[in-house]
């Protein structure tokens, strides 16, 4: 039984037999009840939130330390190294960078969920950003065999959009698509122009030919901390916030994200960022 | 030899700073607060100063406000920040920074720009 019902069901007993005026005055004691108890778990959930933003923060300064030590290592200013100790390095290394962009995630995170984000709008072509971050990807698509196309439609045009937010986004999504596809699989990134009644917008979709996931998530992958986790494929070892910030990314744009998917069938992920009418 | 001046207040950051400009052939200071930076620049004029901005005693950038008024600024300041605002960027670039970069700068990225800073 939720804290709701238990109280709704509580307040029902406790009203049997009473006058119409009685009831209502323990209505209004149990409305004052439940907004101071509203207004606690507000206050909590901020002094969490700034946590999140506070621990995130003093996390890289160690990171950075970390991180600057071993590559000082690998580019030989302390002497060179065996061929085993390179490896060993770019182990630290690798394993650094992982731990500071889920660090990253979080803070970002922490600031979207505090209404602390903000877009800082420049004008660029999304055939720009899908190289850039189908580029950044390039050794993880030949580990894995994947097909890749990337597909602009030659029509659309320049966008006025937080260039890093929306790279980030596209970034999260092509991650997972990759993430979830097994070797020898299909992925591709595709933009186009569209209009709407009133507006105009870029529509991109991040596809893959890989596990799927059923109608019943596709509201959950959105939410805070879910990972869909019943797929043959190997855990995603990820902070499960991704798609929460893609989501909050794009709506800062006034723009919608959502996935067509079923299992066995791979995913369509799709986002729009809207702009005015040209 | 060109003198860097490193303002950070964490040991290990610092640390491994001065291993890196130490080595490719840097004289290397370092000021872990406000005042220790005043003090520092304004002895020895640095060629390069990176800065944290999030000092115990106070932003970094005040650093920049006392050095200028003093006219001993230095020859190049670059802000190191863990935090990618909008906002931030534009505080530093309006005190003169050169750049404002995002820790942790990878290390060849930042001896590239180093050599740039110093070279112009």
């Amino acid at each position: 039984m939720t804290r709701v019902e238990a109280k709704t069901e509580s307040l029902l007993n406790s009203t049997a037999g009473a006058s119409a005026d009685e009831r209502v005055g323990m209505l209004e004691i149990q409305l004052r009840s439940a907004l101071e108890e509203v207004a606690d778990l507000r206050a909590r959930d901020q002094l969490k939130t700034q946590f999140l933003a506070n621990i995130s923060h003093d996390l890289r300064t160690p990171l950075t330390a970390v991180i600057t030590h071993a590559e000082i290592l690998r580019d030989g200013l302390l002497g060179p190294l065996s061929d085993r100790q390179m490896e060993s390095i770019n182990g630290i290394i690798s394993g650094g960078r992982q731990l500071l962009a889920q660090v990253g995630e979080i803070l970002t995170y922490a600031r979207g969920a505090a209404d602390q984000l903000t877009i800082v709008p420049v004008t660029f072509a999304i055939a720009d950003v899908l190289r850039q971050v189908s580029s950044l990807n390039e050794s993880l698509l030949a580990r894995k065999h994947l097909d890749f196309e990337i597909d602009v439609e030659p029509t659309t045009p320049p966008i006025v959009a937080d260039r890093e937010k929306v790279t980030h986004v596209i970034g999260n999504l092509f991650g997972n698509a990759i993430d979830f596809t097994p070797a020898g699989g299909r992925v591709w990134l595709r933009a186009a122009a569209r209009r709407q009644s009133d507006l105009s917008e870029l529509l991109v979709e991040v596809g893959d030919t890989g596990v799927g996931i059923a109608a019943e998530h596709h509201d959950l992958i959105f939410r805070e901390f879910a990972q869909v986790d019943a797929t043959p494929s190997r855990p995603h070892h990820g902070t499960g916030l991704g798609l929460t910030i893609a989501r909050k990314l794009v709506e800062l744009h006034g723009g919608k994200i959502w996935v067509e998917s079923a299992l066995g069938t791979g995913s369509r992920f799709y986002f729009t960022i809207p702009y005015p009418r040209q | 030899m060109p003198h860097v001046l490193i303002v950070e207040d964490n040991d290990l950051v610092s640390g491994a700073l001065r291993v890196l400009f130490e080595q490719t052939g840097r004289r290397v200071s370092i000021a872990s607060t406000v005042a220790d930076a005043i003090s520092v620049a304004s002895a020895d004029r640095p060629d390069l100063m990176l800065i944290d901005l999030t000092l115990p005693d106070g932003s970094g950038l005040t650093i920049l406000e006392a050095l200028r008024r003093d006219h001993r600024e230095p020859r190049v300041a670059v802000a190191l920040t863990g935090h990618d605002e909008p906002s931030i960027t534009e505080r530093c670039t309006a005190l003169g920074c050169a750049d404002v970069l995002l820790k942790p700068v990878p290390t060849r990225e930042l001896l590239r720009r180093a050599d740039e800073w110093l070279k112009a």
